[in-house]
């Protein structure tokens, strides 16, 4: 039997801990699920039983130990690993066919009658079957990673290592990914490690772990893990209580409360161990600041925006509207053209076609966008901060950039750091900190100029479940106390429901634009944001 | 004003934070100028000689004695031109000479004596410059006998010792300004693009005008303060190199030159997306304008063809014009063709590159 034992296991980076002692055992036939956030040893896992990194414990796969890379090699050839990144182990210039010829040559597979009916059935399975001759650097993100996957598994192997294959992939190909899995290992046995940002996705896998700060903080089926949690899982307490988290209509606490249970996901696995470790969310305000009320109602009017790339269409003839006082999630896969747009309304991306209206005014000329830059704040991908800089370097260099006066620059560094949480950080590197301290202070960094309109790209990809819902429950502040106008893009479709309203945006065209509420009303029968957009999906 | 000092200070505060690439700067502008002037040499330097003597060997020993240290090394004598010519080949012996048997008879006789020279021309100037050594020799032998007609009396101006070290430092450390200058002002706007900061500098409420200028200012700080570091460590400290002319001079003209470069280094990062693709665009952009400025070749050695187009190298100016400022000691008034050059031509380049950066804000 394909049996996996991880004994003792350990990754360090040249100074961090990348994985603290693991031990984990797996047969074939099993899928498990890797959970947390970017950083918390997920990958660092996958690549040490992958052979791809050094560390110290001993692995047993199929009889053969193994402590170190090299004697891993011996292995490898039944090990598939597909790292994390969309499409990362393809090559943008060949076509469908030659990346399967190629996988196959390198893996020195006998190209037999068996093999090649393998490979039709794989290709039928990705509904690659129609683009055989098509070249990567083409394929939709979706169809990319189907690629992707069935390269990895063009050589049977009998261990597979899937590090976030399903992130930032439009719902349906997600569902064909899943279902290609599932088909492979029911009938070859695999034994298969996935991690996933979905938790959704986890609640189907037999076993999930979940990972925090390089530990294993719980194991076990996503069933009896949300068991477990049960008896501190609260409907949303009118009032806060000592020791708990009152954060997206639940309230969890510790201690018994006189409140009515309230059925637990995955996610509260996270915030009681949160609680637990650290006790309650540390409280989170926002500067004040003077409301101005000259703003016009609608901040943003895009009408029939176009964007192409040669052939390709990014944008095609989009209409938006932003309001102040309204928080719009601008949602889709990666590729979808939620990037592009945003670059647009920034004048970071020429447009194509169509018209452009910023706080009433039509753009038409970079000079038009001169005066309104001190009004939009932005944070971009990966909050994209200076590096050589501490924090509070940082922020002086962009108040410095924005006009502000010295002493008032200082103050306001102060209070910002104070309100958002991170005032102990002030005088550590970006690149020291954790992703969601950094997701706060490019927030910071973004408002302290007071814009009365903010765009977010992709906040929240890779940051933990709690640091997720500290930073939504920041935007709701901002937005209620500064009444100001927030555009936010995300993959994550279950964050429509933090949203006021939401676009949904498939292949460069928008399929849907509606508030919340009514997308709820609509579809009555949905569960969850994820089946509304897949009644969507499947309509167009 | 205040966002322009701001974007200077943050440049040098990354630029002292990156320590891989300060290691590189400080290494540049010191030991990479010092094993230049001292470690190319073009003297002819132990060079092994091997005999083969046929003659009765009274005049042959003579003339070997002239043959010693530190140009040369104690001959080895073979017994035949077969097995000399042997080790030649086998890299044991750069030059054989080989005295034929009648050689002593037609010396005495002034019969036209032969003397047999086989040279390993794979080190080329090394062989080469052996030879001229053996000749001297010759000629000077020939004196004691009052043959030569002709008493040469040489005067070496500017430099009196033919030290190769002064021209090879001071060339090292101008092809060090350029290339650091080009690549460093590439760097920091590429660096933002492949950190995604780029973005966010291009939403600053900043005029981009003050921001190209005050990143492109904040590197040419960078080099002067490295010229300032080279020039007083390695060329006045180690190699004692005489100043004739007025050190501010050559500093003003490399300020001017600094932002020639950084120019070039401009256009560079506008084409460039990533650090990889400076490098390789610098060796391409870099290679004529050094191979015409006379760096290499004299510019009057050149086809005339490429001696006319030297006429738009910035650096054939700069390289002239600070050899007359350290060697010549030319006066302030009479560089003005180099400033001239240097300004009128870095003046075109500053600006080409500023605008195509310029395109992309």
């Amino acid at each position: 039997m394909n049996r996996l034992q991880v004994r003792k296991v350990s990754v360090t980076y040249r100074k961090k801990t990348g994985l603290k002692p693991v031990n984990l055992e797996a047969t074939g036939g099993e899928i498990i699920g890797l959970i947390g956030a970017d950083g918390a040893g997920k990958s660092s896992l996958m690549h040490a039983i992958a052979g791809a990194k050094s560390f110290d414990g001993e692995i047993e796969f199929d009889n053969h130990i193994y402590r170190s890379p090299k004697e891993a090699e011996k292995i490898k050839g039944s090990i598939g690993f597909m790292p994390q990144g969309l499409g990362l182990i393809l090559y943008e210039h060949l076509g469908v066919n030659e990346h399967l010829d190629f996988f196959a040559d390198i893996r020195g597979i006998k190209q037999d009658s068996a093999f090649r009916a393998y490979r039709e059935r794989l290709l039928h399975m990705a509904g690659l079957s129609d683009f055989t001759e098509r070249q990567a650097g083409r394929l939709s993100g979706g169809m990319m990673q189907k690629l992707a996957l069935i390269c990895t598994l063009l050589h049977r192997p009998k261990l597979l290592l899937l590090d976030e294959p399903t992130t930032g992939v439009d719902p349906l190909s997600r569902m064909e990914l899943w279902d290609i899995l599932d088909d492979i290992i029911a009938k070859e046995k695999t034994l298969c490690i996935v991690s996933t940002a979905y938790m959704a996705e986890a609640t189907q896998m037999d076993r999930v772990l979940l990972f925090e700060d390089g530990e294993i903080i719980d194991k076990g089926k996503a069933g009896e893990l949300v068991e477990k949690v049960r008896p501190f899982s609260y409907e949303a307490a009118p009032e806060p209580f000592e020791n708990s988290i009152t954060i997206h209509g639940y309230t969890y606490s510790l201690k018994p409360l006189e409140l009515k249970s309230k059925e637990p996901t995955l996610d509260a696995v996270f915030f009681i161990n949160f609680l637990k470790k650290y006790g309650p969310i540390p409280e989170i305000s926002i500067v004040h600041k003077d409301r101005d009320e000259d703003v016009p109602a609608t901040i943003m009017e895009a009408k029939g925006l176009t964007k192409r790339f040669g052939k390709f269409v990014a944008n095609d003839y989009i209409d938006m509207e932003l309001n102040r006082g309204e928080i719009l999630g601008l949602l889709g896969a990666n590729g979808a053209g939620k990037t592009t747009f945003i670059k647009m309304l920034l004048g970071l991306l020429p447009i194509d076609e169509g018209e452009l209206f910023l706080l009433g005014k039509r753009i038409e000329s970079p000079d038009d966008r001169q005066m309104l830059k001190a009004k939009i704040g932005y944070v971009s991908q990966h909050f994209a901060l200076y590096k050589g800089m501490s924090v509070r370097e940082n922020l002086r260099y962009f108040a410095n950039m924005h006009h502000i006066e010295s002493r008032r620059a200082l103050d306001l560094i102060k209070e910002h750091a104070n309100t958002l949480g991170f005032y102990t950080y002030l005088d550590a590197l970006p690149t020291d900190l954790p992703l969601g301290i950094n997701q706060r202070f490019s927030v910071a960094a973004a408002i302290m100029h007071e814009p009365v309109v903010l765009f977010l790209d992709e906040p929240t990809s890779g940051v933990d479940v709690v640091a997720r819902a500290i930073f939504w429950e920041m935007l709701q502040r901002l937005k209620k106390e500064w009444n100001i106008a927030i555009l936010v893009t995300t993959h994550y479709m279950g964050e429509a429901e933090f949203c006021d309203r939401v676009v949904l945006l498939r292949d460069g065209k928008k399929i849907a634009d509606d508030t919340v509420k009514n997308l709820y009303q609509i579809h009555p029968d949905a569960h969850n944001f994820e089946d509304i957009f897949l009644d969507y999906y499947n309509l167009n | 004003m205040r966002a322009f000092w701001a974007i200077i200070r943050k440049e040098l505060l990354e630029f002292l934070r990156s320590y891989g690439l300060l290691i590189v700067v400080l290494y540049s502008f010191t030991l990479d100028v010092y094993i230049a002037g001292n470690g190319i040499n073009l003297d002819a330097r132990n060079v092994s000689v091997g005999i083969v003597d046929y003659s009765p060997g009274f005049i042959s020993n003579k003339m070997l004695s002239d043959l010693h240290y530190p140009q040369f090394q104690e001959p080895v004598f073979f017994a035949s031109q077969e097995r000399l010519n042997l080790a030649i080949r086998n890299k044991e012996i750069m030059v054989g000479i080989v005295f034929e048997s009648d050689f002593e008879k037609r010396f005495h006789t002034g019969n036209n004596p032969v003397l047999n020279l086989l040279l390993d021309s794979t080190a080329s100037a090394q062989s080469y410059l052996a030879l001229n050594y053996i000749q001297h020799i010759l000629m000077r032998f020939q004196d004691t006998l009052s043959l030569a007609p002709i008493e040469i009396q040489i005067h070496k101006l500017f430099n009196p010792n033919t030290s190769y070290s002064y021209f090879m430092a001071l060339a090292e450390l101008l092809s060090i300004i350029t290339l650091l200058a080009v690549i460093l002002t590439a760097a920091v706007f590429v660096k933002e693009k492949e950190n995604g900061t780029w973005d966010i500098m291009l939403l600053m409420p900043t005029d981009a005008k003050a921001v190209i200028l005050a990143k492109s200012l904040s590197q040419v700080i960078i080099v002067m303060i490295g010229t300032i570091v080279c020039v007083g460590t390695v060329l006045f400290g180690i190699f004692d190199l005489p100043i004739n002319g007025s050190l501010a001079a050559f500093m003003l003209l490399t300020f001017f030159y600094a932002f020639t470069s950084a120019g070039i280094g401009l256009f560079i990062a506008s084409v460039a997306r990533n650090i990889m693709q400076i490098a390789q665009l610098s060796v391409i952009i870099m290679m004529p304008l050094i191979f015409l400025s006379g760096a290499w070749t004299p510019v009057y050695a050149m086809h005339p063809i490429l001696e006319y187009l030297s006429i738009i190298s910035p650096l054939r100016y700069y390289i002239q014009g600070s050899e007359s400022i350290f060697f010549r000691g030319t006066a302030l008034i009479d560089l003005w063709e180099y400033f001239a050059g240097v300004i009128v031509l870095g003046g075109v380049m500053f600006w080409y590159g500023f605008r195509k950066i310029g395109k992309l804000f």
